[in-house]
């Protein structure tokens, strides 16, 4: 799945703005506290969609490994600061730890908080424990720095 | 702002008359106020140095450029005008290919402890490397090699464990084909040391079901809704290696293997929800492979839970299995008396576990304490003319527990109290070291 389709999948008819935020060392400290990842990025993009004045969400994009190979996803935010989908645009491990659309499903309106883990409200996929693990550290990732960013 | 400064000024100079004045005339505040307004409309209309609206340009191509790079986009679209981006800028943006080379692997340490005369051991148990390659999205190969107790010169081996071709058709079909994991049980198709809670795998997955246990063959397998199925039709074991303690040795494993007899095995599990999984499987083939003068049909059928949910890990399987013509075996093996192979065999476990880290300590880290109960039997009846062992008759109690610093290693120590019918069990003491990458 292309950038573009991932994002007109996600704010279908929405006029969607990117965005590049410079994050500063605090902000930075803020997201790897808050999420319990390791955050690096400088440099953030995501991408605002309005539908007419209404804030629809926003699309963060991350690349990350999962086991030895990479896989790059979108994460949809909503305005009140949850997940709304987790999308897999690229995944280069075998098949087999590929993660089912109902167990990315589990990711839908989960907020940054100890339940966004799993230990908590995300069961564990079956045989691909590092692909479960990947997912849920990506979107602790990306919920931090958008709680340290901030909406504008 | 601006206004504001205006009006600010406006008041100051008029509401302090003493001051104005002392300092001025009334026409001087009027020319001051129109000054102050050409001022202010020059500052309105000022634009930003030539300097500075290049270096936005060039942050911002700078920043696309990081993008693509840091999200893998092959072509990128370097655009200055950040309000262009989006949907009509990212068209040409295709992330890369899925092809390629993919690697992992996974290993275990074991000591064991084991009480009496017996000998301790301390092993590198096995390394496995993984070896994959995507053709493309519908061709995949599959490897692992194993090296199993370090050196070859000391007992050592190396083996392909598995290696096989996916063709991907449909979620629902898809076609296998190669050296297959036999989809039997819960640990043969994923056995990895962070997997299961214990050092050691357990006995009834070994004797009963005989992990790992892979064979040349053919079949599909796919995801219908929530059930997920294999079946496979590929070289049956062979019978010439069977004994008292199981079928274990009838394993081929891909070794030039006998082909005269084939077998097919099928699993289906259902997945009410994510983490749980409740299923079963059955093989069935003969085990003569050279002879003509019997068949020696071997039936395996068993059904397995598995549940892990917010810390807790339930597991629970049941197998069993016949052998046929398990007198004309015992013949061709030269096995005599309480030696005979098992006309029939089973075996079954619960064993739990529950990560106390789970409401102290954030995501990677667990710490399980865990029991396992299994009961099995390789003889549970024997042809006639022949007599079980009841030392084959066993119950293993494991208790202990798995600490994971981080998901991907782990460490397990454990005790195992061994009772058997004929009160020879011997326990022993588990200290296991396993990683996954």
């Amino acid at each position: 799945m292309t950038q573009q389709q991932a994002l007109a999948s996600a704010f279908p008819g929405a006029k969607i703005t990117r965005q590049a935020v410079f994050l500063t060392p605090a902000q930075i400290a803020a997201a790897k506290k808050d999420s319990g990842v390791d955050v690096r990025d400088g440099l953030v993009v995501r991408y605002a969609a309005m539908n007419g004045n209404a804030l629809a969400g926003y699309a963060y994009f991350d690349t990350h490994p999962v086991r030895a190979l990479q896989e790059t996803v979108m994460v949809v935010v909503t305005p009140d600061a949850k997940v709304d989908r987790v999308e897999i645009l690229s995944f280069d491990e075998p098949p087999d730890y590929f993660p089912k659309p109902r167990w990315l499903q589990q990711f839908r309106g989960r907020a940054l908080d100890d339940q966004l883990s799993l230990k908590g409200a995300i069961h564990p996929i079956s045989g691909a424990s590092l692909t479960g693990r990947a997912l849920v550290n990506a979107s602790r990732k990306i919920l931090a720095i958008h709680r340290a960013i901030g909406t504008k | 702002m601006l206004k504001r400064i205006t009006g600010t000024l406006f008041v100051l100079l008029t509401a302090f008359p003493l001051f104005a004045q002392d300092a001025t005339t009334a026409t001087d505040i009027e020319r001051r106020l129109r000054e102050l307004e050409q001022r202010v409309a020059a500052m309105q209309a000022a634009q930003p140095s030539a300097d500075l609206v290049e270096v936005k340009r060039q942050i911002e191509v700078l920043a696309a450029e990081v993008e693509a790079l840091k999200t893998r986009q092959t072509e990128t679209v370097a655009t200055a005008d950040t309000q262009q981006y989006g949907l009509g800028a990212a068209a040409s943006k295709v992330y890369r290919a899925g092809e390629g080379l993919s690697f992992g692997g996974y290993g275990e340490f074991l000591y064991q402890n084991v009480e009496g005369a017996g000998v301790d051991r301390a092993d590198f148990l096995r390394a496995i490397l993984y070896t994959g390659y995507k053709f493309n999205d519908r061709v995949i190969f599959n490897s692992e090699v194993e090296y199993e107790h370090a050196n070859t010169e000391r007992n050592g081996e190396v083996e392909v464990e598995f290696g096989y071709l996916d063709f991907m058709v449909r979620p629902e079909m898809n076609v296998r084909a190669g050296l297959v994991l036999m989809p039997v049980g819960l640990l043969n198709e994923q056995h990895e040391p962070t997997s299961f809670l214990s050092s050691r795998r357990n006995t009834v997955e070994s004797r009963i079901l005989p992990t790992t246990w892979s064979e040349l063959g053919a079949g599909v397998f796919g995801d219908v809704g929530p059930v997920t199925y294999r079946a496979y039709v590929t070289t049956a074991l062979d019978s010439a290696a069977f004994t008292a303690t199981g079928i274990r040795g009838g394993r081929q494993m891909g070794s030039n293997a006998k082909a005269n007899d084939l077998a097919a095995v099928a699993r289906a599990d259902w997945h009410p929800m994510e983490g749980t999984l409740v299923g079963g499987s059955i093989y069935s083939g003969n085990s003569a492979q050279e002879r003509n003068t019997y068949e020696g049909r071997v039936t395996l059928a068993e059904a397995h839970a598995d549940a892990k949910l917010r810390g807790l890990q339930l597991r629970a399987l049941v197998a069993r299995g016949s052998v046929g013509d398990a007198a004309a075996i015992n013949a061709r093996n030269a096995l005599t008396g309480t030696a005979s192979v098992g006309k029939s065999f089973g075996g079954w476990y619960v064993e739990g576990g529950y990560d106390i880290l789970t409401h102290f300590a954030r995501r990677d880290m667990s710490l399980t304490p865990y029991a396992r109960y299994e009961k099995l039997d390789t003889q549970r009846s024997v042809p006639t003319g022949f007599l079980r062992n009841r030392a084959n008759n066993q119950t293993i109690t494991t208790i202990g527990f798995a600490f994971k610093p981080i998901s991907q290693t782990v460490v397990k120590v454990d005790y195992q109290n061994v009772d058997n019918e004929a009160g020879t069990g011997i326990n022993q003491w588990n200290v296991a070291l396993g990683y996954i990458f």
